[in-house]
């Protein structure tokens, strides 16, 4: 019996080593993977710092109305926010390959999924990226427009349209990531209509008394003689 | 036989069409009486001078005026309408632009030693005044004739507030309107406009003959005189469209004082243009305008739009428009200083883009109507000043800030309090 114990340990024992054995190279890649990537990561983050603090990145985000990213970034610096994220995606690419050098069919089908996910990821942050420049753009054209129409509650317009196409790229981030579509389809859409219902009900009840002055204006201006505005522009 | 001043209209020959020595486009709204006037005008001009006339809605059964050249006169006829077709994409003050473009490029093609724009119709019509719009170019070998109209209190204010103090301060003349729209322009300088804008950049800055006309005379150093006329007569306000206007006339000044800041930064002071007639008044003048309205927009504006105003101006014009928001109506007065500094800041960041350039001459309207009804104010009947004056201290004040103007220019990004 003893005879058999010990056969059973060798066996094993031989089969850890052999198993430890074929690890290591795998092991050895993911070191090297590793290292490498840091030291891209590394030369990548500072020739994207030094771009940015050249074209003045920082103080171009908080003129276009992106203040807040800053609060977010590590030192208030958004730039050390994007040269940071870079080095992320960079180390993470480096360990995403080092593990498919292992000869496991997990890891293998993790990093084959990881790196099929990346570009729905980077797709998914384009159309977040856009979304929220769109937003800002339309948001003061909106309230520029409202402001020299002289509407009073130009803000309060300005800021639904803004939420309106937040709202939106979110939703079509999330949709594009495959991220429970079903509820962000639903819950988006009791989002959106929820705003616009609000909307539709602030600018309503509130030029409820203005059209009706309107409509009183129209009446008394066909009755009464036209009065010439002596003001010339142009 | 009897004397027929009025001959039958002959159709202009092949060589007639060839050339001519002044091209007189009438780009404004004449009636045929009106043209024919116009045409007697300019036959008492030099004799044997060719007169071709160009009018897009003149009426085949109207007069003549193609009367034969004589030893006397000047010989006046009708050509086939040269000018191009404005693009459908381009309006208002570019579509203008374009077609004052074509005016130039059809006078070219006749060889012609002037052309002379008509694009505004005079309340009084009085035969000799386009006359005198072209003659300073024969008699007087002048490059550019700028028209110089009797002015009411509230006419072309745009022109009043912005551009003719602006242009005087930057290029040292005291021109009155020049953006016209009426011009005599010499063959010199219609092919220098022609040359400038075929070899210019594409889009964006490209030369735009209206706005460029005046500062690209005034940089060459050719010679420009001013023309007494009567008081023109203006289009209605349309309100709900005030920041397309700013939108629409503002960008090709702006875009004109970054093409010449190496010329205008070397000016020091203004002096007055050679002029021609005497100075027509426009008689007595009563108006008087409600500035509430103007007041609430600029109130309004200064409530919601400080987080773009403050990408351009800063904090101390930002504290004096709150100041001035606040003052009861009576007491709404802003001053020229302070308006100077904010045209002057818009166009600094018009060129910086600090942000998107029609959002910014958008924002500028409540800034415009305060400085309206700031104007009104100062001309109430119970006192104060003639418009020629208050408009006289304004480009005082315009010439006081070109120093702010060239130190932010050449340094945009020092410490601006």
């Amino acid at each position: 019996m003893w005879e058999q114990v010990k056969h059973a340990l060798v066996d094993s024992t031989t089969r850890f080593l052999t198993r430890f054995a074929s690890f290591l190279p795998g092991f050895a890649a993911l070191v090297v993977a590793l290292l490498v990537s840091f030291v891209l990561a590394w030369v990548l983050a500072s020739i994207v710092r030094r771009v940015l603090v050249g074209v003045d990145f920082d103080e171009r985000l908080e003129r276009w109305g992106y203040a807040s990213l800053a609060e977010w970034s590590p030192m208030n610096s958004p730039t050390r926010l994007v040269s940071r994220s870079i080095a992320v995606l960079v180390i993470l690419s480096g360990f995403l390959i080092g593990i498919a050098a292992f000869d496991f069919q997990w890891t293998y089908m993790f990093a084959q999924s990881a790196v099929a996910y990346i570009p729905k990821v980077l797709t998914s942050l384009l159309v977040l990226l856009v979304g929220n420049v769109l937003a800002a753009f339309l948001a003061r054209s909106v309230l520029i427009g409202a402001v020299n129409l002289n509407v009073q509650y130009a803000r309060f317009l300005s800021v639904g349209v803004k939420w309106i196409v937040i709202v939106l790229a979110f939703a079509m981030a999330l949709e594009h990531l495959r991220i429970a579509p079903g509820i962000v389809e639903l819950a988006f859409g009791i989002l959106f209509g929820g705003i616009v219902l609000a909307l539709s009900l602030a600018v309503g009840l509130n030029s409820k008394d203005l059209i009706a002055k309107s409509v009183e204006r129209d009446v008394t201006k066909a009755t009464r003689e036209p009065v010439e505005d002596p003001l010339r522009h142009l | 036989m009897e004397a027929d001043s009025i001959a039958q209209p002959m159709e202009p020959t092949a060589d007639q069409i060839d050339s001519a020595d002044l091209l007189v486009a009438v780009l404004g709204e004449f009636d045929s009486k009106g043209i024919a006037t116009m045409c007697d005008a300019f036959r008492t001009l030099a004799a044997k001078l060719r007169v071709a006339v160009s009018h897009e809605a003149r009426e085949e059964s109207a007069a003549p005026v193609n009367a034969e050249p004589t030893q006397e006169s000047a010989s006046v006829f009708f050509v086939p309408s040269l000018l191009a077709k404005p693009s459908s994409l381009a309006t208002g003050v570019q579509s203008m632009s374009d077609t004052y473009q074509s005016v130039f490029a059809a006078a070219d093609k006749l060889q012609a030693r002037g052309c002379c724009i008509i694009a505004s119709k005079l309340e009084a019509v009085t035969p000799p005044w386009a006359l005198r719009m072209a003659q300073p170019l024969f008699e007087g070998q002048a490059d550019l004739v700028l028209p110089h109209y009797a002015r009411r209190k509230f006419d072309g204010l745009l022109n009043a507030s912005i551009i003719a103090p602006m242009t005087r301060a930057l290029y040292g003349k005291r021109v009155n309107n020049p953006m016209g729209p009426d011009f005599g322009v010499s063959r010199r300088l219609f092919q220098r406009m022609l040359t400038a804008r075929n070899g210019g950049p594409v889009g964006g800055n490209r030369l735009h003959a209206l706005a460029s006309l005046t500062p690209t005379a005034l940089c060459q150093n050719l010679q420009i005189t001013e023309v007494h006329l009567g008081t023109r007569s203006y289009s209605p306000t349309d309100w709900t469209n005030m920041s397309s206007v700013l939108a629409d006339v503002l960008p090709p000044v702006f875009l004109d004082m970054e093409r010449n800041a190496a010329c205008w930064q070397r000016t020091r002071f203004s002096a007055p243009l050679p002029a021609i007639g005497e100075p027509v008044f426009s008689g007595p003048d009563s108006a008087t305008v409600d500035i509430r309205p103007m007041v609430e927009s600029f109130q309004l504006g200064n409530r919601e739009l400080q987080e773009i105003w403050s990408l351009v101006l800063p904090p101390s014009t930002l504290f004096e428009l709150r100041k001035l928001s606040r003052l009861p109506l009576e007491q709404f007065r802003m001053p020229d200083e302070l308006w100077v500094k904010i045209v002057y800041d818009f166009a600094l960041a018009h060129r910086l883009r600090t942000i998107s350039r029609d959002h910014l001459l958008k924002s500028m309207t409540p800034l415009y109507l305060g400085w309206v009804a700031s104007y009104a104010n100062d001309l109430l009947p119970s006192g104060a000043t003639s418009p020629e004056r208050r408009l006289e201290r304004l480009s005082l004040a315009y010439e006081a800030g070109k120093s702010h103007l060239v130190s932010r220019w050449r340094w945009p990004d020092r410490f601006n309090p």
